[in-house]
């Protein structure tokens, strides 16, 4: 696999909970990001999902610097964004940009588009000379598919999703290798989203880009990610590549993320076992202890309130030939396919009278995983204590 | 019937002209029956709501035309004090946003309370039982305790509860839930769609769906009338609609959403952009996006054709929706 362009390791984002006026005492924290790692490889897009509060746009704001880490390290080419001098943070900044959700409240209502995309230029200004900004502008313009003749006119003259193509455009000026897009479609009409998805997809093969992707949809996450982390009050508690974490999900939250999704199907219905969690996300100013999902896990044992789990391979498919091989942050991680397969989903037959469909969706869903391809072991084989007790140390790269 | 909306017509005036939200819609939702509206941002569906709850702005909004029937009897003939009664008692609204919904300075309790003092004369303190029990129903953990907080002291899928809570206090007959889980995420939104499925099926409720979320349709539906530019372009089953659209608009839907279970390649986007309620195109409104338009729908509005009368009636107002079914 490619050199990894990001690393984040251990981050950490606390907001100090404090008492009194006068004499001002801490007296907790608000713990948003609360030991985060994870690798960005050179050309991939790495999804991010999570409920809200679960930290995910705070990642994203300490990735392009808007918000300083409490403690942790990003690194960018191997250099700590965290450490580096006020005049290197700015010229490594140029590569990190951001694409903010709200395309209403991004963008100065007072600016014309041209000088909304032309800003960047103003700080970096290196990367276009004066001269040649207005052009540079235009460019821009053509590329996110906005007539470029538009430079002169105001955000509020645009659609929405015409108003996150501007935002996007903002975030190319500088020509940055990294893209950190935060619920970049969340605002659209289900007819706009697609146009914009697309879009995000083209622009990464034309300028070699490397996507976060945050969003709380799952779908659309899958669509664009290559990988995917899923994010539960300050931590991920599982990541893998989009086949790992959809089809074969370990980790009891994420398989109750997956099931929670309604499925644009009405045949489906019937064929799905949803999983349905009660009460809420704790307040991240009171973290449980040991597993922070322990308190709505219906797996929850002692030992989950004791022990943090750590987020690495499963012992029992540590040694095993199987997409359920990937980082999981449970203690009783074990595969559960929520997701039913698109076979047996995309051809419903309505003629088949009786419990017959239902029957061989479900024997789909719980058999082995019938991926393509050579390596489709079953994924039981080795026995769980086979695998040697060894420590995980960092976060892997799949 | 439950709920009969005829060739309903609603108008905004505003500065820059006349927008038409509404042009003609037709549905009808039984008891215990649930309907979809299904539609993207101004295409009608929440204004149309609005005006069967009778709580349309009045200026700027008008009501220019058509008959609201329930149980047989034509809302916008009532007068205000009548239509009050209808209200609350026999049917009522769920918000989308339960925070900005709920009175920040009143406890829930008093809230809830409110529905029974008003409606049917009981006192504060029987008010409060009455609103204890409610919270139980849409289970909230200790509503004893709870009762006496404040909204924000809920979390948002605690709210939405709560505004659920307030909806059947009188036992409606008829709710009208817009955009209920939109504010929610994924866990909480399965919590509150089972509890309200779970409710219509327990009181034989008729239940009105406004969404943009073609997944939470296909979870609970019965039917879907799909909306664009204030007209109902496809009304069908649901199990009908996903299997073979009868509306290029709806097959562009469809086709647009990424799906969970699969990793597309580059998702089908329907070209262009919703249009302004200002100047609708003439003719079909979504010509100017249809991959099949021909002249004949720029120029003539298609009327909603029946598409199968039985078992389930299914209706498209697309020319040539024959080809859409089919293609």
């Amino acid at each position: 696999m490619a050199e990894a362009i990001l690393e984040v390791r251990d981050l950490h984002k606390h907001y100090p909970l404090t008492q009194g006026i006068l004499f001002r005492k801490q007296v907790g924290a608000v713990k948003a990001v609360d030991g985060v790692d994870f690798d960005l490889v050179a050309g991939e897009t790495l999804g991010i999902v999570g409920e809200s509060g679960c930290g995910k746009s705070t990642v994203a704001k300490m990735l392009v610097n808007l918000e300083k880490p409490t403690s942790g390290t990003i690194r960018y080419k191997g250099e700590d964004l965290t450490k580096l001098s006020p005049r290197a943070l700015k010229a490594v900044r140029r590569n990190i940009q951001m694409v903010f959700q709200d395309p209403y409240t991004s963008l100065n209502p007072r600016m014309t588009v041209g000088d909304i995309i032309g800003e960047p230029y103003e700080i970096h200004p290196e990367v276009a000379p004066k001269g040649d900004r207005r052009r540079k502008v235009q460019d821009l313009l053509d590329v996110v598919g906005l007539n470029p003749e538009y430079i002169n006119r105001y955000p509020h003259q645009f659609s929405g999703g015409q108003r996150q193509r501007i935002g996007i455009a903002r975030g190319l000026a500088l020509q940055p290798e990294v893209i950190v897009a935060d619920e970049p479609v969340s605002a659209l009409d289900v007819s706009v989203q697609a146009q914009v998805v697309n879009l995000l997809d083209r622009l990464q093969s034309e300028f070699s880009l490397s996507y976060v992707f945050i969003a709380h949809d799952l779908s659309i996450v899958r669509h664009i990610s290559d990988r995917v982390g899923v994010m539960y009050l300050g931590r991920i508690v599982e990541i893998g590549t989009d086949v790992q974490i959809y089809d074969h999900p370990t980790h009891p939250y994420t398989q109750a993320l997956l099931s929670a999704v309604p499925v644009p199907d009405p045949e489906a219905r019937a064929h799905r076992e949803r999983i349905i969690l009660t009460g809420d996300v704790p307040s991240p100013a009171n973290v449980p202890s040991g597993c922070r999902f322990r308190t709505r896990c219906w797996k929850a044992r002692e030992r989950c309130e004791l022990e943090v789990p750590l987020l690495a391979v499963p012992a029992v498919y540590r040694l095993a030939d199987t997409p359920a091989r990937h980082d999981s942050a449970c203690h009783f991680a074990e595969e559960k396919q929520v997701v039913p397969p698109e076979e047996s989903l995309a051809h419903p037959d309505p003629l088949a009278d009786g419990p017959a469909p239902v029957e061989a969706a479900r024997e789909a869903a719980e058999g082995p995983p019938e991926e393509p391809g050579p390596d489709a072991a079953p994924p039981d084989e080795p026995g769980p204590d086979a695998a040697p007790p060894e420590e995980p140390g960092g976060p892997k790269t799949l | 019937m439950l709920l009969e909306v005829r060739d309903l017509h609603v108008e905004f005036h505003t500065r820059d002209g006349v927008a038409k939200a509404v042009n003609g819609v037709n549905y009808s939702v039984d008891s215990g029956e649930t309907l979809a509206v299904l539609g993207e941002s101004g295409s009608g569906k929440s204004v149309t709501a609005q005006a069967i709850m009778g709580i349309l702005d009045m200026p700027p909004g008008k009501i220019s035309g058509g008959e609201i029937l329930f149980q047989g009897q034509d809302l916008l003939k009532l007068k205000e004090e009548e239509r009050r009664k209808v209200r609350g008692a026999k049917m009522a609204m769920i918000f989308q946003d339960a925070l900005s919904s709920l009175n920040p300075v009143l406890s829930v309790g008093e809230q809830l309370g409110e529905m029974f003092v008003v409606h049917k004369g009981m006192s504060k303190k029987d008010a409060r039982a009455q609103a204890v029990e409610l919270m139980d129903r849409v289970r909230i953990p200790a509503a004893k305790e709870r009762v006496g907080q404040y909204p924000h002291q809920f979390s948002g899928g605690m709210r939405q509860r709560i505004m659920i809570a307030m909806a059947l206090a009188l036992e409606p007959e008829l709710i009208i839930a817009d955009e209920p889980t939109t504010a929610l995420d994924v866990t909480v939104q399965a919590q509150v769609m089972d509890l309200l499925a779970e409710l219509q099926r327990e009181y034989n409720m008729g239940l009105i769906l406004i969404t943009h979320d073609l997944g939470v349709v296909a979870d609970v539906a019965d039917n879907i009338a799909v909306m664009y530019a204030g007209r109902i372009v496809e009304k069908a089953p649901v199990h009908e609609i996903y299997k073979a659209p009868a509306h290029p608009y709806t097959r562009g839907l469809l086709d647009s959403i990424p799906r969970l279970d699969q990793k597309g390649q580059e998702l089908y986007a329907i070209k262009g952009l919703p249009p302004n309620l200002l100047a609708i195109p003439p003719g079909c409104a979504f010509n100017p996006r249809c991959p099949m338009a021909q002249d004949v729908c720029r120029t003539d509005v298609p009327p909603l054709y029946e598409v199968t009368e039985s078992p389930a009636p299914r209706s498209s107002a697309c020319h040539f929706w024959k080809e859409c079914l089919h293609g």
